[in-house]
Formats: C-alpha cells, sequence, structure tokens
C-alpha cells in the first residue's frame, strides 16, 4: 500500500528556539495513529506546519506522493488534507445543514450557480441528510449552531471535516470539553469513520488514545521519542519520562 | 356641523396620506443606498465612509449618460451601477483590502481620503454643477391610484426598494454565495480552511455594495440631488441608517429607514424652520436605548 501521508524531516524554529526537530512521519490509509506529548511538545506548531499554516524551515509534506509544501492551507484542504480544531470555531449564526452543504458544495466545486438556492442542489442535500443522519444531528439540522450543545457542536465538527471527503483528517482533541455523557456519541462518531480514511489524532485523554489508536507517536521537545504500538509506549522508557510522568503526576493531583 | 368638519376631516387625511408617501419614499432611497454600507460595515468590518461616494460616482455617470450621450433613463441605470462597480473593483483590491481587519481610525481616515479624492476628480472632470438625471416620461406624471395621485417616482423609488430588500435578503439567506458570505463573516479563518475563498467572497460583497450604492443614487436622484458635495453632504445620513439599524441587519437597515424616513419628512413638514434637529434627536435617542442598532448583529 502506498502512503498517503508523509512528514519528512521537518524543521521548525523561532527564533533560536527549535520546536519542530526532524520530524517524520508516514501513514497509509485507514491508520489510526495518536500523537500525544506533553505540554509545549510542538504539537500545535507540527499541526500548523502539516495544514499549511505555518512554512516549515526544512523538510517536506507529502499528500498522496504530491508535495504540498509550498500550498497555503486552502489548496491542502483541496487535496484532501482536514483539520478539526481544537477550540470550537463553527459559524454561530448558521446552522447544521448550511455548514454541511457549504462543505459539500466547496469540495464538489458545486459552487457555478452561486446566486442559485444552496438547497437547489438535490445531490448535495442528499450528501448533507446523510451525515446528518451518521453523526445523529438531523433532528437539529436548522437550528443556528450558537443554540445546539457543544457535545452536537463538537459532532458537528466532524460531519464537517468528514464532508470534506479527506484522504488524511487531522483531528484536535475531538472530545475535548464534552461532557461525560456525550463522549459515547463522539467515540462511536470516530469508530464509525471511513475505513480507508487515514486518521491522525491529537489528544490527552490517555484512556480515548489506548480505545482509538492502533498506532501512538510521542512527540517531545519538537521532536518524536517513540513510534510504536499503544500497548508498548507505556513500557518505554523516555516516554515514561517526557509524558506519562507528568500525566501521572497530573492523575495523582487530580 | 357636519359640512364643514367633513371636508376638513377629508384635507387633513389626505395631508397625511401625502407627509407619508414622502416618508416612504425617502426612506425607501435611503434603504437602497445605505443597505450596502450595512453590508460593508456588518458583515465586512469596514467604515467605509466613500460609500456615499459611489453612490455619486453612479449619479454623475448617469446624469452624463442621459444628457451629454442621450441614452434612455434604463440604460443610464445599468451603464451607472456597471460603471461604478468596475471602477470600484481596483479601488477594492489596492485600497479596500488593504484596511480589512484594520483599526477603524485607519478605515475612516482611508475612506474619508477616497471620498474627497472622488468629490475632486468628479467635479475636475464633470463640472463643479448641479446634475440632473432626466427621468422617462412614465415616471414623470403623477399616477392616480383612485382616491388620490402620487408622483410616479415616487412609487418606483418605494418598489425599487422593496425589490433591492427582498432580493438582498434571498441573496444573504438563501444562496449559495450567502452562505459563503456568512461563512466568511462568521469566521474567515474555518471558510478558508473549507476552501472558501473569502477575498473572492468580499470582493463581490464589495461589488453588490457599491452597485447598490450607484443604484440608489440615481433612483434617489429626485430627492437626493447629485451635487458637487454629495458623497459628503449625505456621508452621516447613510451612516445614521446603519448605526441606527444594526450593521449587517437588512430589517434593521428597512426599519431605520422607513423610521428615520417618517421622522425627518414629518419634521420638515410640520416644523420646517427646525431642519433636521428632530432626525438627529431621534438619532441620539436610538443610539442612547439601543446601542448596537434595533436589530443588530451579535459582536
Amino acid at each position: 500500500m502506498s502512503p498517503v501521508f508523509q512528514v519528512q524531516n521537518l524543521n521548525k524554529a523561532f527564533g533560536g528556539l527549535a520546536v519542530t526537530q526532524d520530524v517524520s512521519i508516514t501513514m497509509n490509509p485507514g491508520d489510526r495513529v495518536a500523537l500525544i506529548g506533553p505540554n509545549g511538545a510542538g504539537k500545535t506548531t507540527f499541526v500548523n506546519l502539516v495544514t499549511g499554516h505555518l512554512d516549515p524551515d526544512s523538510g517536506k509534506v507529502l499528500l498522496g506522493g504530491n508535495d504540498v509544501t509550498s500550498l497555503g492551507p486552502t489548496p491542502r484542504v483541496r487535496q484532501g488534507l482536514v483539520r478539526s480544531f481544537q477550540v470550537t470555531r463553527l459559524f454561530p449564526d448558521m446552522t447544521p445543514e448550511e455548514h454541511l452543504a457549504l462543505a459539500v458544495m466547496q469540495r464538489t466545486g458545486r459552487t457555478g450557480a452561486i446566486f442559485g438556492h444552496y438547497q437547489a442542489k438535490a445531490d448535495v442535500m442528499a450528501e448533507v441528510a446523510e451525515l446528518l443522519r451518521t453523526l445523529g444531528l438531523d433532528h437539529i439540522a436548522t437550528r443556528k449552531v450558537a443554540e445546539i450543545a457543544y457535545g452536537q457542536q463538537r459532532l458537528l465538527e466532524i460531519a464537517l471535516a468528514l464532508a470534506l471527503k479527506p484522504k488524511v483528517l487531522l483531528l484536535d482533541e475531538p472530545a475535548a470539553g464534552v461532557p461525560q455523557s456525550d463522549t459515547p456519541r463522539i467515540e462511536a462518531a470516530l469508530a464509525g469513520l471511513p475505513s480507508d480514511l487515514a486518521v491522525l489524532m491529537i489528544e490527552h485523554d490517555m484512556d480515548l488514545v489506548f480505545r482509538f489508536a492502533r498506532r501512538v507517536i510521542v512527540l517531545a521537545a519538537g521532536a518524536i521519542i517513540f513510534d510504536g504500538s499503544p500497548q508498548d509506549v507505556t513500557r518505554d522508557a523516555r516516554v515514561r519520562e517526557a509524558y506519562l510522568g507528568s500525566y501521572a503526576n497530573d492523575r495523582s493531583a487530580a | 356641523m357636519p359640512d364643514a368638519s367633513g371636508p376638513l376631516l377629508d384635507q387633513s387625511m389626505q395631508t397625511v396620506l401625502s407627509v407619508g408617501i414622502d416618508a416612504l419614499a425617502y426612506g425607501m432611497v435611503l434603504f437602497v443606498i445605505s443597505i450596502g454600507l450595512s453590508v460593508t460595515m456588518g458583515l465586512m468590518r469596514v467604515v467605509n465612509l466613500a460609500h456615499g461616494a459611489f453612490a455619486m460616482i453612479g449619479g454623475y455617470i448617469a446624469s452624463y449618460a442621459t444628457q451629454t450621450l442621450g441614452f434612455g433613463y434604463g440604460v443610464a441605470i445599468l451603464a451607472a451601477v456597471v460603471g461604478t462597480i468596475i471602477i470600484a473593483i481596483p479601488v477594492e483590491r489596492f485600497l479596500y483590502r488593504r484596511i480589512y481587519g484594520a483599526p477603524e481610525l485607519t478605515q475612516v481616515l482611508m475612506t474619508i481620503g477616497i471620498t474627497f479624492c472622488v468629490i475632486g476628480i468628479a467635479n475636475y472632470v464633470f463640472g463643479p454643477t448641479l446634475k440632473t438625471i432626466p427621468l422617462p416620461e412614465t415616471l414623470r406624471g403623477p399616477v392616480d391610484l383612485g382616491f388620490r395621485s402620487i408622483a410616479a417616482h415616487k412609487l418606483f423609488a418605494i418598489a425599487c426598494g422593496v425589490a433591492v430588500a427582498g432580493a438582498l435578503w434571498y441573496l444573504i439567506e438563501r444562496t449559495s454565495f450567502g452562505v459563503k458570505l456568512r461563512a466568511s463573516v462568521d469566521n474567515a479563518a474555518m471558510a478558508a480552511s473549507l476552501g472558501v475563498r473569502t477575498r473572492i467572497v468580499y470582493a463581490v460583497s464589495f461589488a453588490v455594495a457599491v452597485g447598490l450604492a450607484a443604484f440608489g443614487g440615481i433612483v434617489g436622484a429626485e430627492l437626493l440631488p447629485i451635487e458637487p458635495y454629495y458623497a459628503l453632504r449625505y456621508m452621516v445620513t447613510f451612516l445614521v441608517v446603519v448605526s441606527v439599524g444594526g450593521a449587517g441587519s437588512i430589517p434593521g437597515a428597512l426599519l431605520a429607514c422607513l423610521l428615520l424616513g417618517a421622522i425627518d419628512t414629518t419634521g420638515r413638514y410640520l416644523l420646517p424652520e427646525y431642519g433636521e434637529f428632530f432626525f438627529y434627536l431621534a438619532v441620539i435617542a436610538i443610539v442612547c436605548v439601543f446601542p448596537r442598532g434595533l436589530l443588530g448583529r451579535r459582536s
């Protein structure tokens, strides 16, 4: 299987501080990878480099074999690299239906009749209805996002990302801030992601990481210190020192 | 004495109706011109003091097209709207794009500068005189509504206002473009990450806004005459509509125009010696009670 997503020797420094050091990751279709690391490990910088919001000092990002390093965020989305957001960044005055219709229209390039009624495109609306059903959002399809529950907003983010039919999906803490009662829905949505989609999840919640990921990458001080199975990650001495130690401390303090 | 009160009552009814029609026509003209400003200020967050300058450009082009080139009224409107948009495209590309997201004072200074430049250029090219746009025959006379007759151009202005309000509502709330526009307004970065080319969305919105300004400038020329300092004279009036109605709100702008049109027209009719005193008194009162405007968008 040819890799769908490759990061090769990525480097980035702010001033004299190296925040990303020689990071290389290869992912195949269907991969479920969790990217973890203590605060300040450089996860956010890494995501910004990959999505095109930051330019690397050196290194490459490849999507399906194509070098996209020089492209901005929007063309990368068009090529199938889609990111959901850590902080809810939906459009508060728009409905879930409008969100998804927009995403589907953008993906399919069905924006020719821009002054036509957006609901007039039957194929677009059929796909929107299907996404709403899959994520259990159909009953709130025409409510403004500002009025729906936080857990539903997070589900809509996933729906929105799926509407773009990504090849690679970056999920930034999909369950953060969601009430305990709603997390099963999020996890069900994650479990139901298309099987050929490569998913890279940035996550703090280790329980979720162990349930979701089949591979874990640990970032510390901008460099990868571990890349392997979830079973092995807890046994790795460097990881314990860099990450799980502070995680365990957090736990015992909480 | 029933015989005497009948005609008296009838006459006062006629007066009320007459003032009402004038207020409605004036309000609708204000609406057509100002709604574009409401879009740029509310949706694109640009304090565009040069909005009236685009209405003025439209008026000048229409006047030139009818008076000098001998075009008909309809053709002149079309030429003026298209011409104003063509002039506005490079202005948006090279000047406005710099001030999206800039501090309001920067936007104010830039757009005041544009206003004075437009006034200077227009008067240099077309001469510093009042520009008239002769109405076609059909809009010149009165229209008999059965119980009374009304100037046709006022009915036309009212009809234009209603049509613009409906079309704009449909555009923003129901079309693909409207969805993109609202997304870009709510969160430009997120819209861009979905693949929306927000620059194009803004440019199209800006073009629609100045096109409406030009259209309103011509349709309203009988009530707000096209003269050398038009862009400056009505600058505050257009801003008032937006701030009273609530920036970005079409129903708000419509409500503000009808309300302010009614206050202004009634004031001028009943107490002409006070000038625009009551108009601005009402503005102050509304801004005190509704600081975000009557129907303002959440910030």
